[in-house]
């Protein structure tokens, strides 16, 4: 091209289409600039966003493995059911505490059946492998089958903390000299276990499915309570923010008469947006628990409370949104003979639709993240209980799955750092999964006139 | 259409079970308050819920004001039950508990909480006094009979004995009640033991002299903490010259990334604290709402069983897990068992 | 008959009159639809919604008086004295409520039948050791007056929820039978239920006002505890902020206003462009696939929880800014500082301007865009002249509502910029916002009646004023710039 256009050049500036002058090479050089500051934006986000994911992922992936020891044992009837009536009401009396040193027993004897202690080790160091979960768990199980009781049965048992770290990497034979919660004989006789195959780590289910657990018991915790939580307190914000959300801009943007008192209400709607979220928690503490007499910590008042929270985000997107609709559609379809509310209804929300879903998107990510406002109504708790089923589950104590990462991010054991980070693989997996429906809707609504 | 339709038939449903299904009553003990005693009450709770027919407590965080914020908001079944503090209830809320009909309140001391000082552990180790923290802490010290803005800037200008390194301080913030303790058995003693109260009252007055004892410079060398331990322990990680303020739990579950200090020679542990050698440490309580008794399920239980040697004796999981248990545990026992009140 | 049963069956025959009357129309016309008023599902609707809407509204007052009717019937059965506590009379029908399922359940089981009960009452203590042999639990002691008022409390809750059923279902055939009834040719159906519609719309804008007043109600109070406590002059005009413990705090406003205003205008001045560019990309140059993937990529941004923020800049870009850029400019060396949490921020609220602006641009009508390029601009001087002056309102929203977002967060402010409060203009010292001190102030240690403590209700309030403010102004500038075609 430079050499076709060659010849022409000297003559006169501009004299032919082929060449370019400087004035259009600087435009098209604008023009370059333009895309790639474009580029250069999606790069930076989308880098920003692999650098936080790659941190999440490395931190948590851990979590969802988790260390079991696996023996078989006698379960003795004279220390479990004293009374040799097999009657869960009186095997009751025998509390955790009771199962706990059975199930020692039990591994002191499975570790030196196989002959993997070294001498002059404590049955102490033994026994401090298994968490206090197991024992729990023990008793559970033979509650709930009483006839277990004296035959042999297989042992899963969730391991300590500690030494479900030393095999992640977190806990080292050097720093377990200076912890009080392990020693290192524990860790040697861990590692032996693993060689006889009386230890091994395996994906995790309980990480998603169990309740959590106290600060002594990091490797029980789980996230049970917290994703049916979140996911009642969802179930309300859609079905309350964005239907109301709609209404709302539809009104506003298509039948409210523009004046002052208008204006007030953008404002006013606006400004709702910036208020804090802890604000909404004084909120719901005043009006729906102190006034409205709901209970604390129910999925119900979180919903509530995150619905106010989301409906001015929706709002805002939705009136941005119609009010990109161009005025032709409106008058075309009033032309025909459609009344206001059809060519609202049948033309313009349908265009309106991919910057509503967006709103939405945005909104419900914002409530599902949020811990603030569900300090003060008692959301941000430590239930272990798993709510009943809706519509009565929606008045049951719940935590949520931002809480769960709030509270084990303030907790002391190192070990509930992967936790957190794995909850919160799990929070974007169900925000995934949210979004994902919104974004195939917003695609098939998505067209340009 | 349809849509609009929709809504309004989603919305009536949703109205009529939220009034609906709550008619029914609160099974669970629901507690509140310091996040502090959080933890311990996390893990009787769990027990509790293990070993009893009673559903496991709720156990809220948010600190002793919102707790005991909530715990006089009145008495119902959407109030709760328990408040958790890591101080004691002041006056002024006990009014406000007693204008909100919440009179009959129990006090029940659960233990002691202590108070360390601890830094990165491959970085030095300390062995300090009250009087080397008020040095390093203090807005403004005597230098030469007159008050001057602190000069410090490393540990061993403080004191010649600790090692040379920049003053960095890791101390919670004002909305802590920590703070309080910190401020009084650690700011105040130093400044008392290194003559420097005295000094100031002969220079102004006695309160003056005091509020100055325990104004902390504003300089950066000292850090306010508004988060919890692990952002201490995340920001000594970010800033190894850093020492943070712990509680003697949590230090305990992080001996691999942190190293203790002395103070005043004696090295925290629960036998020293209990034994009073070790001087900053508080105690820890919570209060029961009386009239709550009987009413909600398993609530005399609960407190009985927090407060029994099986938990919070020196043998219990919460000893276990850094909690100082009360000497006099056997009379809060039987004040439990009383259900004495206020 | 269950709650869940009369919704449905309203519901059902809310449906029924929909079909009825829309049938009726068309009848009306003898097969001439152009005859009718309104489209013939207008009948249909304006039936429905006679049927349904009142009969739901008076389902939901009559579930909330029912408690208290059952609660107060129980508590005459008990007997209890005048002067008995809310408590009290909670606990009493709660053991009511439990000793009537329990027989409810031992009756449908055929463990009991309806003439046992009466003999328990003369021994009423038998009664908690023969349910449990069937297995049924019962905690409670059985009292003769509790085992009245138990068959008080469920002959009260049958007879209300049968009632209740009556007069729902009574009040949605009659609504029903009326609408029928006014259904004519002539009838202005259209006209009646967009008069409906509209008022639920209108309902749902109220929301958003209503919420407003809650949130100042819910506020106003504990402000004005506060500057009964606390010189109102000294928490707006001061410089320091220095809650103590004892009580002789220095609660100023403006190191916190500074804070806020500093960090907010640092993350928008990163993520405006940003976000900005991103979208103007995306609605005008991307292709569709890039787009497809690129735009849901970005919005997980708005979805990761602000701890992760506020770790990241706590642990990664704090101590890079302080190492590269703070120390050896001499600027200090704070590893926590407005410019880390102002840079996290920034990244957090991409999404909300280059999402909602992308939208924004690609609703701008293609006409607009032709006429430029016919004209012979390039694509990116019809963007700047022609695109984003039609798209102007709606930018400028999302950039309102990305600052909202940066003025509400907390958790990235804590960890990324310090907690104290400082007004410096060096970008490389820790402050704090507005925000952050309103929830630490909630959430500590301080006695709740303090002003320590109710600062927070002030701070709230304070806040909520001046960002009223702010969205005056945008509003105006909006009104101002603001370019409409067509």
């Amino acid at each position: 091209m430079t050499d076709i256009s060659a010849s022409p050049a000297g003559k006169s500036k501009g004299s032919s289409l082929l060449e370019l002058d400087s004035r259009t090479r600087r435009r098209n050089a604008a023009e370059r600039r333009f895309q790639i500051y474009g580029i250069v934006a999606i790069a930076i986000a989308l880098a920003a966003l692999l650098m936080l994911l790659v941190s999440i992922f490395s931190g948590g992936s851990s979590a969802f493995r988790q260390t079991f020891a696996t023996f078989d044992m006698t379960l003795p009837a004279e220390q479990l059911d004293p009374e040799g009536n097999r009657d869960p009401a009186e095997m009751a009396r025998v509390t955790t505490i009771g199962y706990q040193n059975v199930l020692r027993a039990g591994l002191v004897a499975a570790v030196r059946d196989a002959g993997i202690v070294p001498d002059g080790v404590a049955d102490a160091d033994i026994t401090g492998i298994l968490s206090p979960e197991a024992a729990a768990d023990l008793r559970n199980r033979v509650l709930a089958n009483p006839d277990l009781i004296g035959t042999t049965v297989d042992i899963d048992a969730l391991v300590h903390g500690r030494i479900d770290g030393y095999f992640k990497g977190r806990v080292t034979m050097e720093s377990a000299v200076r912890d009080a919660n392990i020693t290192p004989e524990r860790l040697q006789i861990a590692e032996a276990m693993v060689e006889n195959g009386l230890m091994s780590t395996r994906f995790n289910w309980g990480f998603v499915t169990k309740p959590d657990a106290s600060d002594q018991r990091p490797e029980a915790a789980g996230l049970g309570v917290a994703l049916l939580g979140s996911l009642y307190m969802m179930l309300v914000v859609l079905v309350l923010a964005v239907p109301i959300g709609v209404a709302a801009s539809i009104y506003l943007e298509e039948f409210a008469p523009k004046n002052r008192f208008t204006d007030v209400i953008e404002v006013n709607i606006s400004n709702l947006a910036a208020v804090p979220s802890i604000v909404f928690g004084i909120l719901g503490l005043a009006i729906f628990i102190n006034f409205a007499h709901l209970p604390q910590s129910a999925p119900i008042v979180g919903g509530l409370v995150l619905t106010l929270m989301t409906v001015p985000t929706i709002i805002i997107s939705t009136r941005a949104s119609l009010r990109a609709v161009p005025p032709s559609i409106r008058d075309a379809a009033l032309g025909v003979g459609a009344s206001r509310m059809q060519s609202v209804f049948h033309h313009v929300l349908p265009l309106a639709m991919p910057g509503i879903l967006t709103g939405t998107i945005i909104g419900l990510a914002q409530a599902l993240g949020e811990t603030a406002p569900l300090l003060l109504i008692g959301m941000v708790a430590f239930v272990r209980d798993y709510p009943d089923a809706p519509p009565e589950g929606l008045f049951d104590p719940a935590s949520a799955l931002p809480v769960q990462v709030y509270n084990w991010t303030q907790r002391a054991d190192p070990a509930f750092v992967e936790r957190a980070s794995g909850a919160i693989i799990v929070l974007l997996a169900f925000l995934l999964v949210m979004n994902a429906i919104a974004i195939i809707l917003r695609r098939r609504f998505e067209r340009r006139w | 259409m349809s849509f609009n339709k929709l809504t309004v038939s989603t919305l009536a449903i949703a109205a009529v079970y939220a009034t609906g299904a709550y008619a029914q009553g609160r099974d669970q003990v629901q507690v509140a308050g310091s996040s502090t005693v959080l933890p311990y009450s996390t893990i009787v709770a769990e027990a509790f819920g293990e070993n009893f027919d009673f559903p496991t407590p709720v156990v809220q965080s948010g600190g002793s004001g919102a707790g005991l914020a909530q715990f006089c908001e009145g008495v119902g079944e959407n109030t709760i039950d328990i408040a958790n503090a890591s101080r004691e209830i002041k006056d002024s809320e006990i009014e406000t508990c007693a204008a909100n009909g919440v009179t009959d309140i129990m006090h029940v001391r659960i233990g002691y909480d202590g108070i360390v000082f601890a830094s990165d552990v491959n970085g030095n180790s300390f062995e300090f006094t009250p009087a080397d923290w008020y040095k390093a802490l203090a807005a403004q010290v005597v230098v030469d009979g007159e008050l001057v803005d602190n000069p410090y800037t490393t540990w061993n200008e403080v004191n010649p004995d600790l090692p040379e390194q920049p003053i960095m301080a890791f101390i919670p913030g004002t909305k802590h009640g920590t703070r309080e303790v910190f401020e009084e058995k650690v700011l105040a003693a130093g400044c008392e033991e290194s003559g420097a109260l005295e000094e100031m009252t002969a220079m102004s007055d006695e309160d003056t002299a005091e509020a100055a004892c325990v104004a902390v410079r504003t300089d950066g060398r000292s850090v306010d903490i508004d988060g919890d331990y692990t952002e201490t322990l995340a920001r000594i990680q970010s800033d190894p010259n850093g020492i943070g303020v712990f509680g003697l739990s949590f230090y305990e579950n992080n001996t691999n990334s942190l190293q203790v200090a002395t103070m005043s020679g004696v090295e925290p542990s629960t036998e020293t604290i209990a034994s009073g050698e070790y001087p900053v440490s508080r105690p820890l309580q919570f209060y029961v709402k009386k009239a709550h008794i009987g009413v909600v399920p398993g609530l005399k239980e609960f407190v009985t069983f927090f407060v029994s040697d099986d938990m919070a004796g020196p043998n219990g999981p919460l000893a276990a897990y850094g909690l100082v248990s009360d000497p006099e545990l056997a009379q809060t026992q039987a004040a439990v068992e009383a259900e004495e009140t206020m | 008959m269950s709650v869940l049963w009369i919704t449905l069956i309203v519901l059902a025959i809310a449906a029924i009159a929909y079909g009825v009357s829309r049938r009726k129309a068309i009848e009306e016309t003898k097969g001439d639809v152009r005859r009718l008023h309104s489209l013939p599902s207008y009948y249909g609707w304006f039936s429905f919604i006679s049927s349904a809407v009142p009969a739901f509204l008076v389902l939901l007052v009559w579930l909330v008086i029912q408690p208290m009717i059952i609660g107060n019937r129980v508590n005459d059965a008990l007997q209890l004295p005048e002067d008995a506590t809310i408590v009290q009379g909670m606990a009493a029908t709660r053991d009511a409520r439990a000793v009537s399922v329990a027989l409810d359940e031992a009756l449908s089981r055929g463990v009991l039948q309806q003439g046992d009960i009466a003999q328990f009452a003369a021994d009423p203590a038998s009664l908690g050791p023969a349910l449990r042999d069937a297995d049924i639990e019962l905690s409670v002691i059985v009292t003769p007056q509790l085992l009245d008022a138990a068959r008080v409390y469920s002959s009260t809750v049958s007879m209300l929820n049968t009632l209740m059923a009556i007069v729902v279902i009574g009040i949605a055939i009659v609504g029903a039978g009326y609408a029928i009834r006014r259904i004519t040719p002539d009838f202005r159906a259209r006209n009646v239920v967009e008069r409906m519609v509209m008022l639920l719309l209108i309902g749902a804008s109220v929301i958003a006002i209503l919420t407003t007043i809650a949130i100042v109600l819910s506020m106003v109070f504990e402000t004005v505890n506060f500057f009964r406590q606390y010189p109102w002059t000294e928490f707006f005009f001061s410089f320091t902020w220095a809650p103590v413990f004892q009580g002789i705090s220095q609660l100023g406003l403006l190191p916190l206003l500074w804070g806020t205003l500093y960090i907010s205008a640092i993350a928008l001045a990163v993520a405006v462009p940003i976000g900005l560019f991103s979208a103007i990309y995306l609605a005008e140059y991307a292709s569709k696939s890039v787009r497809s993937v690129a735009k849901p990529l970005i919005e997980i941004l708005a979805g990761i929880p602000t701890i992760v923020y506020g770790l990241f800049a706590l642990i990664t870009v704090g101590p890079l800014l302080r190492d590269w850029i703070a120390q050896p400019l001499g600027l200090g060396s704070s590893g926590s500082s407005v410019a880390t949490a102002g840079l996290v921020m920034g990244i957090m609220i991409i999404p909300f301007i280059s999402s909602l602006s992308d939208d924004i641009i690609n609703a701008v009508p293609q006409s607009l865009r032709d006429g430029s390029l016919g004209l012979g601009a390039t694509r990116s001087e019809t963007i700047r002249q022609v695109v984003l002056p039609a798209a102007l309102p709606g930018i400028v929203g999302a950039v309102l509502l990305a600052a909202s977002r940066a003025i509400g967060e907390t958790m990235i402010v804590v960890l990324g910029a310090g907690a104290a409060a400082r007004i410096s203009g060096n970008p490389f010292e820790a402050m704090t916002t507005i925000t952050v001190k309103i929830v630490s102030q909630l959430t500590g240690d301080t006695d709740f009646n303090s002003p320590e403590t109710l600062v927070a209700f002030a701070l709230g309030l304070t806040l909520f004023v001046i960002t009223l403010t702010l969205n005056i102004f945008a509003l105006y500038i909006v009104r101002k710039y603001r370019e409409q075609y067509e």
